[in-house]
């Protein structure tokens, strides 16, 4: 068995509603090997993306330790962390999230962006946008470089989202509900597009979804109910 | 490089960022207008002090005046090298009337002055019409230059009469003007065959008069029968001329009430042009008697120019007449011994003298060192020579002797420039409301880049860079438009005076003909870095508030 991509232990996360306290995920484990595309199954407001959230170093747990490629998030400084969102893990989100202001090339083109300093990126742009090109390329969208995200349908919004979250190579992609806006036909591209990432470059990929039937493209299914992870 | 990146991008596609832009360009061209205006404002009422009074003023304490000013001159000249120049001043009240004309009677102050001596201490030769551009102004320029000069004059009040609509504007403003417009012809044409009269008679008026003055000096200024046979020649050619001799030669001041008018395009034309025979009379101040036995002086002069020096009080208040002229005519030249003709009891005096420091732009500090050697070589000068002298002098420099113009001017300035700079702290509060609104729009986005690494420093940068770059590209707009306001405010008023009947700038309350227009490079330098500081100041909180989001929060805002 390959070295775990990553590694989840007794994570525990919970929120303030109002006055009430939600326990999301009530220490939660689980590894996931390296080059494994697995899929995190539940019910809306299970705790998946909050689970996903924690991953990709984007919030903290209350208690437990995630690792990725074996070093323990919690112990990284904001520095490190930052990096690591960067260039470590790429994050697909359900509702795309690209900026308005840019376009499809400008985009991809922003992880690299913003890992670059000003002096660094003049040396460093001419490479990131031949890898921005072939991904865009890859990603069916080449014709629509210089469109801005309100010009794209939402099947190609996610793409571009997925071409952002490729962009430097990162070892892990989570995807949070990377269908969840999209037609059937089209989500089944983005399964596909995934897959391709899983295949061709070997990326450890994560999907959370509430769709059981997309999660059995994955090679693993891992539910989780009531904030605790049954496989 | 991303911080960089997005400012622009959100510099340009921010619809709401221009009205930021646009708060800042109106804040930072009102600033620039009222700096500028205030500025000029007070370098004017300098320069015009200075223009007047030189660099440093020696005034006697006594209106009978000091005597031996020509001999402390000479002094001063030699033991303090800083003195470029030096020259004695009369001031007196008179009364000033044309004859055949007594609507054009005027109260106004003679003052008497040396030309061409007076041209190295003040900046007189600038401001003089017939003698534009002469370095070396006189009270008895050639008749034949005067002609010139007056053909020129003509020349233009013709070109000014052709523009007018031609019976088109049939109101009572358009017909008084052209009324106006016609005597100012007439008087042009009629001080130009005085001219062309004069012109034949002048060298003899002036070889006469300084035979008169000869014989005078002769006489020890004791009229005998040889200086009475020359008096009745020279008068009868000066009835023949209708020109009088070179003493009595007058220039005026631009802007005496009667003397001109501006037509509503601001042009000035003349009523009393060189020629022109005035009344001056005065009591005399300077003689020492007692006051009851005092009567007053009056002599005719003839008009040789006038002189604008741009201050409105200054040119419609003041007839300078030759400094000899005026000190007899205000009793102060020498008094000879009677007993011995050959020694002078009282010399001439003066009221003032005015000093032309070399270099004095050098600052406050290095001329008030020079006015302290000055008032040394004056104490030391009147210690030795106090019973001749009479009165003693204070000095001062030109400030500290229009303190009480220049001191509430200068406050007023600072009080504006506070008051507008207050006001203008409206844009720090327009680029905060519009910031946090961006920020509150853009709360996805931040989530998005910190999702894809961007550090809270980073964050924060690209809101401080746009609320710099907003600063900056409001400060440059801003800066040019203001320049452009300032550059052409009088063109400005003129045209809001000609649509809507309003004057802002008054000359007869701001002193000046016009509103001053120069922008000086520091003020807007200093505008500029204070727009982008509001720029970025304005930006603060936002861009703090930005920085502190959690990506997951930013993420998940609705």
């Amino acid at each position: 068995m390959s070295e775990p991509a990553i590694q989840v232990e007794g994570l525990h996360k919970s929120y303030h509603l109002d006055k009430v306290m939600l326990h999301v995920l009530r220490g939660v484990s689980f590894t996931v090997p390296a080059g494994q595309f697995a899929a995190v199954v539940g019910a809306s407001g299970s705790g998946k993306s909050t689970l996903l959230h924690l991953i990709g170093l984007l919030d903290r747990p209350d208690r437990g330790t995630v690792s990725l490629a074996g070093q323990d998030i919690s112990t990284w400084p904001a520095r490190r962390r930052n990096h690591a969102r960067c260039m470590e893990v790429g994050f697909v989100f359900q509702f795309y999230h690209l900026l308005g202001e840019l376009n499809v090339l400008e985009n991809v083109l922003l992880p690299p962006l913003v890992n670059a300093s000003t002096l660094g990126w003049w040396s460093a742009r001419r490479p990131a946008r031949r890898r921005a090109m072939e991904i865009i390329d890859r990603v069916g969208l080449s014709q629509r470089l210089r469109h801005r995200p309100k010009e794209l349908s939402g099947g190609e919004r996610q793409r571009v989202a997925i071409a952002r979250a490729m962009i430097n190579r990162p070892k892990v992609l989570l995807a949070d509900e990377p269908t969840g806006n999209l037609d059937s036909a089209t989500g089944r591209e983005i399964m596909e597009l995934l897959k391709d990432c899983n295949r061709r470059d070997g990326q450890t990929v994560l999907v959370v979804t509430h769709d059981v039937s997309l999660a059995d493209q994955t090679d693993r299914i891992l539910h989780l109910r009531d904030g605790r992870l049954s496989e | 490089m991303y911080k960089l990146f997005l400012c622009l991008r959100y510099l340009r596609s921010r619809v709401i960022a221009y009205f930021a832009v646009l708060g800042v360009a109106l804040c930072v061209a009102m600033m620039l207008i009222v700096v500028s205006v205030m500025n000029g404002f007070l370098n004017r009422v300098e320069k015009a002090a200075k223009g007047l009074f030189g660099d440093i003023v020696v005034e006697a304490t006594s209106v009978h005046g000091m005597g031996l000013y020509d001999e402390f001159i000479a002094e001063l000249r030699a033991k303090v090298p800083a003195v470029q120049a030096a020259s004695p001043f009369i001031l007196n009240r008179c009364f000033l009337q044309v004859p055949g004309n007594t609507a054009g009677s005027q109260i106004v102050q003679a003052a008497g002055i040396r030309l061409p001596q007076r041209a190295d201490v003040t900046d007189i030769a600038r401001g003089l019409c017939y003698q534009q551009g002469d370095s070396q102004p006189t009270f008895d320029p050639p008749v034949r230059e005067l002609l010139d000069r007056q053909e020129q004059l003509i020349g233009s009040l013709e070109t000014i009469i052709k523009k007018l609509p031609a019976g088109e504007d049939t109101s009572a403003d358009a017909l008084i003007l052209h009324s106006r417009l016609e005597n100012a012809m007439l008087a042009h044409l009629w001080s130009k065959s005085i001219l062309q009269n004069a012109l034949s008679y002048q060298d003899d008026i002036r070889t006469l008069q300084a035979e008169l003055d000869a014989a005078y000096a002769k006489s020890h200024g004791e009229p005998t029968a040889h200086t009475e046979e020359l008096e009745k020649r020279l008068d009868e050619l000066v009835q023949k001329a209708s020109y009088q001799p070179p003493p009595y030669h007058v220039i005026l001041g631009l802007g005496i009430p009667g003397f001109s008018f501006r037509t509503p395009e601001g042009q000035t034309v003349r009523l009393l042009m060189a020629g022109n025979r005035v009344a001056i009379s005065l009591i005399p101040l300077g003689q020492l008697s007692a006051a009851s036995t005092l009567s007053l002086n009056t002599k005719m002069f003839t008009v040789v120019d006038d002189c604008c020096t741009d201050v409105a009080s200054i040119d419609s208040e003041i007839v300078y007449l030759p400094f000899e002229t005026l000190q007899r005519l205000n009793g102060m030249e020498a008094q000879i011994d009677p007993q011995d003709p050959n020694h002078v009891a009282i010399p001439a005096r003066c009221n003032q003298i005015h000093v032309k420091v070399a270099g004095a732009d050098g600052g406050e500090d290095r001329l008030a060192a020079v006015c302290s050697q000055v008032e040394a070589a004056w104490r030391n000068f009147y210690s030795a020579h106090a019973e001749q002298i009479g009165a003693d002098a204070s000095v001062l420099t030109w400030r500290q002797r229009q303190a009480a113009i220049v001191g509430p001017i200068e406050k007023q300035r600072t009080l504006t420039v506070i008051m507008f700079g207050i006001i203008s702290l409206v844009s720090v509060v327009l680029i905060f409301v519009i910031f946090y609104m961006i920020v509150f729009q853009k709360t996805k986005d931040i989530g998005v880049l910190k999702a894809v690494g961007a550090s809270s420093p980073g964050v924060a940068g690209i809101f401080l860079a746009y609320g710099a770059a907003v600063g900056l590209v409001g400060s440059i707009l801003g800066t040019i438009g203001g320049y452009y306001f300032v550059r052409y405010i009088n063109e400005i008023q003129d045209a809001i005076d000609h649509w809507f009947g309003f004057r802002v700038w008054d000359r007869d309350i701001f002193m000046f003909e016009k509103i001053p227009n120069e922008v000086q490079l520091i003020p807007v330098l200093l505008i500029v870095a204070g727009a982008i500081a509001a720029g970025l100041v304005g930006a603060l909180i936002p861009a703090w508030r930005a920085a502190r989001m959690q990506p997951v929060e930013a993420l998940r805002y609705e």
